[in-house]
């Protein structure tokens, strides 16, 4: 028998029972749209994180913290006596750290995080935020994307940039509205009234704090979007000023508990110095000269390694979710393949009669559930590719009103496409074996007294 | 053996076991058939005709003993060689008629050369020209159940010649015709064996109906040749 007509022959028969399979075909459809939105999704998700990285320039970028006081203590105890004996050397994040830093092959620029507390007012909302100083160069280059006005002057004191998100928060929905308008920054700084003898109980005893608010006035020139969480690396506050403005404002720079504890001489330098190189491939080499000085580093790249073992556990648990669906249709298959035997018992015994041998017979089943598979599979496919389509609809219509960019959730790739008709096509040959097998082992004598 | 004999069997036994039981279908039979000619087989039910048909026409195996067809030894094939030998050298036809009733007149003529690996032209040609050789042409298109009994018989009858077999094995054809029809039927299998020279061995109820048409009468009576009778 030639493959078309084993193939021919398999339609024909499935199309005599058009409702049982459409059923069988609808649960292999069901198991294989399940599968490719769930993989699809995963696909998506990893995807969008890398594409973001790259997008943001993630993996070009090396933060370099301080040295706490507790890792240097179990330093310096792991060393020998005459080291112990040698001033610990503890390097502040300064401008000559930049400076220094900036000479090593391969650095592209650096640049201090400097981000400070603040009350921000605009047309009547407030909002609690980090301010962070970024150079007018950052603010210029590519990495700030604005949705409306311009980046600021390098000695503009007078003047801010806000995130999307955090207008939209406040209640503003076109950027172009804030562009010129006014908006009160205050921040937080140690009130000396509190602290004099006269007051000074009621802070100790906890009643009071001893900070006081002072306030600015700024003007909006730009509003820029994925700033904050999500965005790219030295964007990670939803206001930025030039450094200009720093200068001129009075603040505690606390932006964390942590700052508290610091030492007085790490106090002098910055928290945190953002480092970008030219190319992945210097991120190593930066990083050991970098350790070598006795500073902490912290680059994306090396945390990827870990973001695919997540991805891996991600792929593998949405699989097993859409195995099941597929063990259900597979056993679909070969409940159906079984009652096609039975009904068809006569005409196995007619097949063998006129000279079908027993492998023709296993085949013309083989066939059968292979097609099924295939049509799953099809169908599959195309369902599961509408639904991803439909929930990727309804989540950024959502997602659109919190400011979130158009994000595509879901990812076909062609492995994904291909495998989704192949791997039912394989589930339901291997659900076939049985009932084929079953009906190549007809006895035709039996068969054609069937009635 | 008899060199000069088309199917021949030696000593041919079938027996079945029904759980404890033992039944013996087929019992030493010896039987000789020479080429071109058409054979009668009778007997009451239960006397081993069908079993010694199946053995026959290579759907069945025997408990013992041996099948010589045109030179080979049938009874000694494996499975996939006996399905080539039920394609090519055999043709059946059947009480029950045995025609597949979702398929067209013309689809079930062709079914056989499906498994032959003709193509899907040449089916479709060849069992078109077989069932004007039966007279069914202008009937190609209807299944089954549309036609009646004895167009359904002659659907059976040119599906089993599609192949060209040499041999053909026909187990009660007339047994659920009328009389007419039944006549018709057997006259067809006589023109067959006398026009192309079809070996035919046939087996029916009707003693007379095969007395008229087959050249030699066997009489089967539990498993047994009980009597060998040359007509012509």
């Amino acid at each position: 028998m030639r493959i078309s007509d084993y193939i021919e022959q398999s339609f024909s028969n499935l199309r005599k029972k058009k409702l049982r399979t459409f059923l069988t075909t609808s649960g292999v459809m069901i198991g294989i749209g399940a599968l490719v939105s769930m993989l699809s999704f995963g696909r998506g998700v990893q995807k969008n994180i890398t594409d973001r990285f790259k997008e943001l320039d993630l993996f070009n970028y090396i933060t370099v913290f301080p040295r706490s006081e507790q890792s240097q203590a179990k330093q310096s105890s792991a060393n020998n006596e005459a080291e112990e004996d040698e001033t610990q050397q503890v390097r502040v994040l300064d401008d000559d750290f930049i400076q220094e830093v900036t000479k090593i092959k391969g650095v592209e620029s650096a640049f201090p995080e400097v981000r400070f507390p603040a009350l921000v007012r605009f047309k009547g909302k407030q909002k609690f935020t980090l301010i962070q100083v970024l150079s007018a160069d950052i603010g210029r280059s590519g990495l700030v994307k604005f949705r409306a006005g311009r980046p600021y002057a390098p000695d503009d004191a007078n003047s801010l940039i806000i995130s999307d998100i955090l207008l939209r928060r406040m209640k503003v929905k076109d950027p172009q509205t804030a562009i010129g308008e006014k908006i009160e920054v205050s921040t937080l700084m140690l009130d000396s009234d509190l602290l004099s003898p006269a007051n000074i109980t009621s802070v100790i005893q906890g009643d009071k704090l001893p900070f006081s608010q002072e306030g600015y006035t700024f003007t909006i020139v730009g509003v820029a979007e994925r700033m904050g969480f999500g965005g790219a690396m030295p964007l990670r506050s939803d206001v930025y000023i030039a450094p200009a403005a720093s200068k001129k404002m009075k603040k505690v720079s606390l932006t964390s508990i942590q700052d508290f504890f610091q030492s007085s001489q790490q106090a002098k330098g910055y928290s945190a110095v953002n480092i970008k190189v030219s190319s992945v491939r210097y991120i190593e080499p930066v990083k050991a000269r970098i350790e070598d000085l006795g500073l902490k580093t912290f680059a994306v790249i090396d945390e990827l390694e870990e973001i695919k073992t997540v991805f891996i556990f991600m792929d593998m648990f949405l699989f097993a979710l859409g195995m099941i669906a597929i063990t259900v249709a597979s056993l679909a298959i070969i409940n159906t393949m079984v009652m096609s035997i039975l009904e068809r018992y006569k005409e196995i015994g007619i097949m063998k009669a006129v000279g079908a041998s027993d492998r023709d017979v296993k085949k013309i089943f083989f066939f059968e559930s292979g097609v099924i598979g295939f049509l799953g599979g099809v169908f599959g496919l195309a369902l599961g590719w509408v639904v991803s389509m439909l929930i990727n609809q309804v989540a950024n219509y959502f997602l659109a009103k919190q400011a979130v960019p158009y994000i595509d959730y879901f990812s076909f790739p062609w492995w994904l496409c291909l495998g989704a008709v192949i791997f039912p096509i394989l589930i339901s040959l291997v659900a076939g074996i049985y009932p084929a097998s079953r009906a190549a082992r007809v006895d035709p004598v039996v068969a054609l007294r069937h009635d | 053996m008899n060199s000069t004999s088309f199917i021949e069997t030696e000593d041919l036994t079938k027996g079945y076991s029904s759980g404890q039981i033992e039944v013996v279908a087929l019992k030493d039979v010896n039987l000789s058939v020479r080429e071109g000619k058409f054979l009668g087989v009778t007997g009451p039910s239960g006397s081993g005709k069908s079993t010694l048909m199946n053995l026959l026409g290579g759907l069945d195996t025997p408990t013992s003993g041996r099948i010589k067809v045109q030179g080979k030894f049938i009874s000694e094939l494996n499975k996939e060689e006996l399905a080539l030998y039920r394609r090519y050298q055999v043709g059946m036809i059947f009480q029950s008629f045995n025609i597949i009733s979702s398929y067209s007149a013309l689809e079930n003529v062709a079914f056989p050369l499906l498994f032959a690996g003709v193509g899907k032209k040449e089916r479709k040609q060849r069992a078109s020209q077989m069932l004007t050789k039966v007279g069914l042409c202008p009937r190609k298109d209807h299944r089954p159940p549309e036609l009646s009994a004895g167009e359904q018989q002659r659907v059976a009858i040119a599906r089993a010649l599609i192949n060209q077999p040499k041999i053909l094995l026909a187990d009660e054809p007339t047994g659920n015709l009328d009389s007419t029809t039944s006549r018709q039927i057997v006259q067809m299998l006589s023109d067959l064996n006398k026009n192309q020279g079809l070996t035919v061995i046939m087996i029916s109820h009707e003693e007379s109906l095969v007395r008229r048409f087959a050249h030699e009468i066997i009489h089967l009576c539990d498993g047994k040749i009980v009597e060998q009778e040359k007509i012509r």
